[in-house]
């Protein structure tokens, strides 16, 4: 028996094409949506992965450091490692900020953390680790900074010295490491101006200016000036250590609170990026619905079309199963080139995109079994149209 | 009579009808478009069948090509009660397959297939494979001295060929009735007689009855029987009746 649905296609192959690319380029939009769904839950998971740590110590009654501000007490880590467990400490500060470049502003997260300690990055793509305490930096390469560039953050100069990938914040901002000391600088120093002024009011205090007191004005003025403050402190459990337990001690006895990696992936995922999965999953579905409902369009204007064929096909003795497997080898082909078409474009135009969209092959294969199904459930309406045709319309009068 | 696979057909009576009524609706919105057809059509005739707009020639038609059921009365095709006041036969769809064939005023040919695979579908349809269903396609389209036209697609064909397929296409599965609804309309006259002629040389070749409705003039006189339908009754005008 002759493939009606093939040789339908090849006779009209010029629109047939024309549609299934227009609904491609709706199916690239879906998968594009599923992607930037993916790429928004990885990266939250790459922060957590790429810092190396197995808990999180942070400010009590916080959520910190990515979900809520925390700030801890640079020296705490002394007090975290002698928790029964804990193999090494590691201080990390995190401040999303605007670094001027070539012309532009280019949105980074910083990170000052301890080469060697955990909270470092987790590999490089090109340069060296820092090697000195002061302006030196490693940028993630989304920045868009080359190695040896000199890049201007506040006060003072750095130098790019290194490169990494993957490095970004859960709102997919790139990441720039520098030095501990630094980034303390950068997040709680002020300006000069605002230095002088708060330098005039505390020595207008008289509690802080007393004459019989020498020094407590200085000393008042040092402890302003200068921070010991860090957003989280990063642990690294000896082997065999159990996490929940360590984590335990630590609220219990230090004051802190502490995460692990599963309560970290619960506040990144469940709670972080959450309203924002939520809504691109609600765009994807409407998605999903707008193209079956166009696919039922075409599948339906293209029976209608041939409305005469059909009856005429049915007069000269045509199976039901005949029309309607036409119907449907038609609209299933139109769905494998609406996905071929999609997945190209969406593979094509994800790099493009600011943010990182992760094509993932699963994914492909149920968007493909998905477009697939949706061609199937779409061209009910077209069958059921083709089977209502009277045969005798074929015939006059 | 031979059938397509070569054996003896025995011969029989091609169309038989009588007392076909047709009723469309109910109650008073009813209305009878056939009020008691009778017809006798022997195998190889060619009969005309005239009448003006709404004497019910499409009703008869979509009757005897199970189609539409009729009301009342008695069909037979080939010898085959098919409707004695309900239908005889349980596959309607097969017996328009194998034993009608059917050419319509305008040829409605498939665009999306070439010449050959429109004649070639029906045997297809019937189960016959594709490389034997071809071949008879091929005899059928030379019978009809289009057979150097096999390849080419429908648009590619002038109005005169497509009807001819058309034809070939009615009598490639060799069915004992075709049913012609104005199939020289759309035709000049020079064509339109042509057609005839084909329908006349196959009907004689295939042994083959052949109802022919027209309104065209230029035709009538070819027919040697005609039946008249007016207000859903057939008044058959005899040969002899013709030639006075």
């Amino acid at each position: 028996m002759i493939n009606l649905a093939g040789r339908d296609i090849l006779y009209g192959w010029g629109k047939f094409v024309f549609t299934g690319v227009g609904l491609g380029l709706l199916v690239g939009l879906t998968l594009s949506m599923a992607g930037i769904y993916r790429g928004l839950v990885d990266d939250g998971r790459v922060l957590l992965q790429n810092g190396g740590a197995d808990l999180w110590v942070v400010q009590r009654d916080t959520l910190g450091p990515y979900a809520e501000p925390s700030n801890v007490r640079d020296d705490a880590y002394r007090a975290l490692l002698s928790v029964r467990g804990v193999a090494e400490s590691g201080n990390v500060t995190y401040l999303t900020m605007q670094i001027q470049h070539q012309g532009g502003d280019v949105r980074v997260m910083l990170v000052g953390f301890q080469p060697g300690h955990p909270g470092e990055p987790g590999y490089l793509v090109a340069g060296r680790p820092i090697t000195r305490s002061h302006y030196e930096a490693i940028a993630d390469v989304r920045t868009g900074f080359r190695l040896d560039e000199r890049i201007r953050i506040r006060r003072h100069e750095y130098t790019v010295v290194g490169l990494t990938r993957r490095m970004v914040s859960s709102g997919g901002d790139p990441m720039v490491f520098v030095p501990l000391q630094d980034a303390q600088e950068v997040q709680f120093l002020k300006d000069n101006d605002a230095l002088v002024n708060e330098r005039a009011r505390t020595a207008a205090n008289p509690a802080f200016n007393r004459p019989g007191v020498p020094g407590l004005l200085e000393a008042v003025q040092a402890s302003q000036a200068s921070s010991r403050n860090v957003n989280v402190v990063m642990l690294r459990l000896a082997p065999h250590a159990d996490e929940a337990v360590v984590a335990r001690e630590i609220r219990r006895w230090k004051h802190l609170e502490a995460y692990t990696r599963a309560d970290m992936d619960d506040i990144l995922v469940a709670k972080l990026i959450a309203t924002s999965a939520k809504q691109i999953f609600m765009f994807l579905v409407i998605l999903a619905v707008v193209s079956a409902a166009i696919v039922a369009f075409i599948i339906y204007t293209m029976t209608l079309n041939k409305v005469r064929e059909i009856a005429v096909l049915k007069l000269i003795g045509a199976r039901n199963r005949t029309i309607a497997g036409m119907i449907l080898q038609q609209a299933l082909g139109l769905g494998a080139i609406g996905f071929i078409v999609g997945k190209t474009v969406a593979t094509l135009w994800a790099p493009i995109f600011p943010k990182y969209v992760l094509l993932l092959p699963g994914d492909a294969v149920l968007g493909a079994v998905l477009v697939l199904a949706i061609c199937a459930l779409a061209s009910i309406v077209a069958i059921r149209a083709a089977l209502r045709v009277d045969p005798a319309t074929a015939i006059g009068g | 009579m031979h059938d397509s696979e070569g054996t003896m057909r025995p011969m029989h009576t091609a169309i038989e009808i009588s007392g076909l009524t047709k009723r469309y609706g109910e109650g008073d919105a009813a209305v009878d478009a056939l009020k008691g057809v009778d017809m006798i059509v022997q195998p190889g005739e060619v009969v005309g069948l005239i009448g003006p707009s709404g004497s019910g020639k499409s009703t008869l038609l979509k009757c005897l090509g199970a189609v539409i059921e009729p009301t009342s009365g008695r069909m037979a095709l080939a010898g085959e009660t098919i409707y004695d006041n309900g239908w005889k036969v349980a596959d309607l769809r097969a017996l328009r397959r194998d034993s009608i064939g059917f050419v319509f005023q305008a040829p409605y040919l498939i665009p999306f297939l070439d010449v050959t695979d429109n004649v070639a579908l029906l045997p297809m349809l019937a189960g016959v494979s594709n490389g034997k269903a071809r071949d008879r396609a091929r005899e059928m389209l030379v019978a009809l001295d289009v057979g150097h036209r096999a390849q080419a697609q429908v648009p590619q064909l002038s109005g005169g060929e497509q009807q001819r397929i058309a034809i070939a296409r009615a009598l490639v599965n060799q069915p004992p009735i075709i049913l012609a609804d104005e199939p020289t309309a759309p035709l000049d006259s020079e064509r339109a007689l042509t057609v005839i002629r084909i329908l006349n040389e196959m009907a004689q070749r295939f042994r083959t009855a052949i109802i022919v409705v027209t309104h065209d003039e230029k035709i009538i006189p070819t027919f040697r029987r005609i039946y008249h339908i007016r207000d859903g009754r057939t008044y058959e005008e005899a040969g002899a009746a013709r030639a006075a």
